[in-house]
């Protein structure tokens, strides 16, 4: 097996959700290639004691998002990346955004000002894109 | 989708107690659905109904599109795991997986009952008296799951387990149920595990269908607002309000929505499905209480 | 379902041919010691000159009477251990009838075994009937043990209808057994424990069974009355035919009972029969060639009313859930 998902059941973030995130981030890091498996559903239900529906939810969404394939009667495999692209921007962004972080602190505002900020500004200006995933 | 399982406005009577009354529901094939209520809400009751041990006093229930009620021919699509997972105590494991296969002469898979039994490590000859309660559970399983049912319904089946025999009940239950499509109806307290185990609710309440739908449906027509005090007038884009509660100037709502909810009003929060639950059962079961106590609310 | 009535039950049934080979090791070396004496004491020759007529004939002599005390005295004893098997029925109500629904209620394995492939009918069937029939062997060979073992003192006079000998004997146990088999189904399927299940047995089974023996069997048929005026010699019915003596007194010409319980002789010296000229010497008694009619009966009774139980249990095993 290629990754074990592990579930953060203190998370409020769906179960299904919470897949999607870990193949994604195993893509972003290089942990997952284009070609591999990904885990069997039986397996992943099993080994979390999940839904199996969750998991096939999970794969499907990750085969919206052009991520994976599925083939009927051997499994679903990886087909997309998420490496390269957004590896490169990311130092990128990251350097904007511990100027910005600096800025924040010069203005005053505490670590918890900081995240209650970023949380609000993320939910107004990416609420469509949350909702339609959650509506899938 | 079809449905497995079908309630239509099922009742039973125990004298002059109604223990299930009116209830409508279907369960569309290949869900994992939880029952959920207070004790004495129903649950067995209408497992039993279901899995034909009683006989409806109102209404009716189909399993696979027939009566199930003193009637062979469902026997065979059933598994049912009752309430504390009952066994011959005095039989070894051996001997009742030699009991399923006399008893079900139309679909019995000794095979699953075996590889299972071997996994978890119990003796063909082990008494099951001798076994512990997980051991038990997972035993009563093993032998629900070696008729291959088409509908799997479970009484309770983790309520008196410790929590890892109660997680190793249920990946064994998830398991199998990804590798056999079964669909599955498991009553159960245990709020906490049905969040990631069930894709489909049925709520009880004193009797009567509470609540019911998918798990997805349920949970994205519901939000947590919280806002400024409200007078109680209608507000826009909310079906119903489930449950209130007021301070002098902020009130918080589990509400229905039908419609996008004035965000510069409310504060929308997405709500999990045990808040939910606690929600629909919290709402009216103080009510009278204060008055038959005396004080005032 | 035979597998699993058999698994379930092998104790019980191991118990049952236990306690009959006990018996047998009891009855078979005492009936053929007692069948040994009665040749070597002669008694066959004496049972003979007894004849079957009504009345013991003249010929019967005195020493044969004395033999045959000493026979019936000398195995009394040992007839009287029998008694014991009265209470055989009542054990199978008890440990087999009242546990086999109560006991699967009591542990919630009905709800397993139900929910098989078989309907609970054909469990019923399968259950009550394997038992039954177990139950039913036992019966049949005890009761016949007994009759085999009794047949000589019956011979030489002891009648098979005196309590104790009648309800052990013959066919009755089988239907003592399948009454209070029934009984105990019943009531487990009425009370759903077993505890109370088995007391009910015995609350109902023993009040039944006395009241049936004391006051219906002796009405099964209506008595033969002999009547012999007091101023004759009042002959004594014959031993050999096992009649039934159920009453006797001494009665007025009109019918009044004079006397109970009681025979009495003139005086010939006396006048008038000092005063009881023309009064009887009566005997009510059932003829010994009744009794397999009234075995028949009373076997017939029990049958009829465990039937009717079994209804019932099979009623109230519908409502188990």
């Amino acid at each position: 097996m290629v990754i074990e998902f592990v579930l953060d059941g203190r998370s409020k973030v769906n179960t299904y959700m919470q897949l999607v995130q870990q193949v994604r981030q195993a893509l972003r890091v290089g942990l997952l290639e284009s070609g591999d498996q990904l885990p069997k559903v039986r397996d992943v239900a099993q080994a979390l004691a999940i839904n199996p529906n969750t998991v096939l939810k999970a794969y499907r969404q990750l085969e919206m998002e052009g991520l994976a394939e599925g083939r009927p009667g051997v499994g679903t495999f990886v087909t997309g990346t998420l490496a390269g692209a957004s590896l490169m921007h990311q130092a990128e962004l990251r350097a904007d955004l511990v100027g910005w972080l600096r800025r924040a602190q010069t203005a005053g505002l505490t670590a918890d000002d900081i995240v209650a900020l970023v949380d609000t500004t993320i939910r107004a200006t990416l609420a469509d894109d949350v909702i339609v995933v959650t509506h899938t | 989708m079809d449905a497995v399982l079908e309630a239509d406005g099922l009742g039973k009577r125990y004298g002059n107690r109604w223990a299930l009354r009116d209830c409508t529901f279907s369960l569309p094939e290949g869900q994992v659905a939880a029952l959920v209520g207070p004790n004495g809400a129903g649950k067995s009751t209408l497992l039993h109904l279901a899995v034909g041990l009683l006989r409806p006093d109102d209404g009716s229930v189909r399993v696979l599109g027939q009566q199930p009620y003193d009637n062979v021919a469902v026997l065979p699509d059933l598994g049912f795991v009752a309430q504390d997972t009952p066994l011959y105590r005095d039989f070894t494991a051996a001997e009742l997986v030699t009991m399923g296969g006399k008893l079900n002469r139309a679909r019995w898979d000794a095979s699953v009952a075996r590889n299972r039994l071997a996994q978890l490590g119990i003796a063909p000859h082990q008494r099951v008296g001798t076994l512990s309660g997980g051991q038990r559970a997972q035993v009563a399983l093993a032998l629900a799951l070696s008729k291959r049912p088409r509908l799997l319904l479970l009484d309770e089946p983790v309520a008196s387990l410790d929590p890892l025999a109660r997680h190793e009940f249920l990946q064994a239950l998830m398991g199998s149920v990804a590798e056999t499509g079964t669909t599955v109806l498991l009553s159960s307290h245990l709020l906490s595990d049905l969040e990631r185990v069930c894709d489909h609710l049925v709520l009880l309440e004193t009797a009567k269908v509470r609540l019911t739908g998918s798990v997805d449906d349920l949970l994205g027509t519901h939000r947590q607002l919280i806002g400024a005090r409200h007078d109680g007038s209608a507000i826009p884009g909310v079906a119903a309000v489930i449950r209130e509660s007021h301070t002098d100037r902020q009130s918080t709502l589990l509400v229905r929505v039908d419609g996008w909810v004035d965000e510069t009003r409310w504060t929308s929060t997405e709500v999990g499905l045990e808040d939910l639950i606690l929600g629909y059962l919290g709402d009216h079961r103080r009510q009278g209480s204060h008055a038959a106590w005396g004080v005032t609310a | 379902m035979i597998w699993l009535v058999w698994r379930q039950h092998r104790k019980q049934a191991l118990f049952a041919v236990a306690g009959l080979l006990a018996l047998a090791a009891y009855i078979i070396p005492t009936g053929l010691g007692m069948r040994s004496t009665y040749t070597d004491l002669g008694l066959p020759a004496c049972v003979s000159s007894m004849g079957d007529g009504q009345f013991i004939p003249s010929s019967f002599t005195n020493a044969c009477n004395e033999t045959i005390r000493s026979f019936i005295g000398r195995y009394t004893a040992v007839a009287n251990v029998s008694v014991l098997l009265i209470f055989l029925p009542l054990l199978v109500g008890i440990f087999w009838g009242a546990p086999l629904v109560a006991r699967e209620v009591e542990h919630g394995t009905h709800r397993l075994v139900w929910t098989q492939g078989v309907s609970r009918r054909q469990w019923a069937m399968a259950k009550f009937g394997l038992v039954g029939a177990g139950s039913l062997i036992v019966a049949v060979v005890y009761g016949f043990g007994v009759s085999w073992w009794m047949a000589p003192l019956n011979r030489v006079g002891v009648t098979r209808f005196e309590t104790f000998k009648f309800d052990v004997g013959g066919i009755a146990p089988v239907g003592y057994t399948v009454f209070a088999l029934a009984l105990g189904i019943a009531a487990g399927t009425i009370f759903r424990k077993v505890m109370p299940a088995m007391a009910a047995v015995l609350v109902v089974f023993i009040p039944v069974r006395v009241l049936v023996a004391g006051l219906a069997r002796p009405r099964f048929a209506t008595p033969v009355e002999l009547a012999i005026p007091v101023d004759q010699p009042n002959p004594n019915l014959n031993a050999a035919r096992g009649d039934w003596i159920q009453s006797m007194a001494v009665k007025s010409a009109d019918g009044q009972t004079l006397m109970d319980n009681a025979s009495t002789a003139c005086n010939p010296d006396a006048a008038d029969c000092g005063g009881m000229s023309g009064a009887l010497n009566t005997t009510l008694y059932q003829p010994g060639d009744r009794f397999w009619w009234f075995q028949g009966i009373e076997t017939g009774l029990y049958v009829v009313v465990a039937a009717a139980l079994i209804w019932i249990a099979l009623r109230g095993l519908r409502r188990i859930a």
